[in-house]
């Protein structure tokens, strides 16, 4: 079984992506993966911003195959509401925040509260990781360091030339997670599992535009053991999604 | 058939290493058929020492292997070393490498350079994307001014992993036409789809980066690109030859 821990479905015209779920679905399935997480490319502002209604709707029609995290402006001053309307009410399963997007700074301000507020839920939050700043490990490292409860996911793994210091990140903090999305080196993704665990890795794709299929075959060839591969294809994210509740 | 428009051979200052006898094994399980070297840059910083090694090294696979010229426009001497490797060592296009030889790439420095490289007819590629030195749009700039000279910028012209260079690229690409680029690491798989879509497959050329990317992975981004047959062929190795003046 295949679980993809970043995709996304939206259609922001700012950035040229029109992606909606039917854009995605097919190269799931051509890449044998059976669900993935969804998430938009714009960020809620408030508990009734279209974005989130769009995440609420895709997983409605496609309850079997897509799971629901709802992207946040954090420094927006509905912020913990359209968390938790997300959580309660849509039932979704986590939180992506793109701090590049939104520009805050990953440690301190909305994004602390909104990762405190995630922490009660027992939610994972799934940070944009890279090599520009607000975006970098180590100052994601600071956020997290800060919410030691919160479940921190870096997304990319650090980009194309921070992933080193992702994996260091994610060995020195036990709440650090990696995502493999569409990080180009398969030696580093065997390498973050032998330095981290395979308990600490989870793949994703970033799809659709990274294709799903070519970020499975980028784990393929990373050549892990069948065990590491499974955790690392589902079992991470399984554990991580049983432990989310909906109540606070 | 395929061609690798962008490997690299030799030893780097940063401890990267790769031999022709390594390159051909890997290109060979792979069915890649010829690439286009470059000298990684020495310890040593003598570049036009690297471009003589490198012409040794790839002598003996003339059929497999051509050789880019690598050249660092500070040196007084750029021009004579750039016209020694193309006149004396036989190598076939210029490199340039504004990230690690420190120069922007839309100085005018480089114009007696882009004279000799129009002079012999050999296309030039710029390791592009990165930040302040090689943006799609500095490139740019230095394509509008040697409209008559082929370049291809590495990486799609945008190592960024937020996909906010993508625009730039396109933007690049629309404004000067003889400005190419090459797939490694491309963040985004309908990037690759989008501009072959807008401007054909001749301006997109597989090039993997091996071995700072892996090759394996990186000859499966043209492989599973969804365009038409005629593009594949030409991103796979009918740009590289063109470009070169190989006879089919």
């Amino acid at each position: 079984m295949i679980i993809d821990s970043h995709t996304h479905i939206d259609e922001a015209k700012t950035f040229g992506w029109i992606d909606p779920p039917e854009a995605l679905l097919p190269l799931m399935d051509e890449a044998g993966v059976d669900k993935a997480i969804v998430m938009t490319y714009r960020d809620a502002t408030s508990p009734d911003d279209p974005a989130l209604t769009y995440v609420a709707d895709a997983v409605e029609r496609y309850p079997d195959r897509l799971i629901g995290y709802v992207r946040i402006h954090a420094e927006a001053p509905l912020a913990i509401a359209t968390l938790d309307k997300a959580l309660q009410t849509h039932r979704m399963m986590g939180i992506k925040l793109h701090t590049v997007s939104y520009v805050g700074f990953p440690y301190f301000g909305g994004t602390l509260r909104v990762m405190r507020r995630a922490a009660e839920y027992h939610a994972p939050v799934l940070f944009h990781s890279g090599d520009e700043t607000l975006a970098l490990p180590q100052e994601i490292a600071e956020a997290a360091r800060l919410c030691p409860e919160t479940i921190v996911i870096l997304g990319h793994m650090g980009g194309y030339f921070h992933v080193e210091a992702a994996i260091r990140v994610a060995k020195s903090l036990a709440n650090v997670l990696l995502d493999t999305s569409a990080m180009p080196y398969p030696a580093m993704i065997k390498r973050a599992v032998e330095e981290l665990g395979a308990e600490k890795v989870l793949y994703a794709s970033d799809g659709p535009g990274c294709v799903p299929i070519l970020e499975v075959q980028k784990v393929r060839l990373a050549g892990l053991s069948a065990r590491d591969e499974a955790q690392v294809f589902c079992g991470n994210i399984q554990r991580i999604l049983e432990g989310v509740s909906h109540d606070v | 058939m395929t061609f690798d428009f962008r490997v690299f051979l030799g030893d780097s200052f940063d401890g990267t290493r790769q031999t022709a006898d390594e390159l051909l094994t890997r290109m060979d399980s792979l069915e890649i058929k010829t690439a286009l070297a470059c000298p990684l840059k020495p310890l040593s910083y003598n570049l036009d020492q690297a471009n003589a090694s490198l012409a040794a090294s790839i002598k003996e696979n003339p059929d497999r292997l051509l050789g880019a010229a690598r050249v660092d426009p500070w040196q007084p001497d750029a021009g004579d070393q750039l016209r020694r490797a193309l006149e004396i060592y036989g190598l076939h296009a210029l490199f340039l490498n504004p990230w690690e030889e420190n120069f922007q790439s839309d100085m005018k420095r480089l114009d007696p350079l882009m004279e000799i490289a129009l002079e012999h007819r050999v296309p030039v590629l710029i390791a592009s994307g990165y930040p302040w030195v090689s943006e799609a749009l500095q490139v740019c700039e230095l394509a509008k001014r040697w409209p008559n000279v082929p370049i291809v910028m590495s990486n799609g012209g945008q190592i960024n992993i937020t996909g906010l260079g993508q625009a730039d690229a396109t933007l690049a690409l629309r404004q000067a036409p003889n400005l190419h680029v090459d797939t490694a690491g491309v963040y985004r798989q309908d990037f690759i789809e989008e501009t072959v879509g807008e401007f054909g497959g001749e301006r997109v050329l597989f090039g993997s980066g091996a071995p700072y990317f892996d090759q394996r992975y990186e000859v499966k981004r043209v492989l599973f690109a969804k365009v038409d047959q005629a593009a594949r062929l030409a991103m796979q190795s009918g740009n590289a030859r063109r470009l070169l003046g190989l006879k089919d």
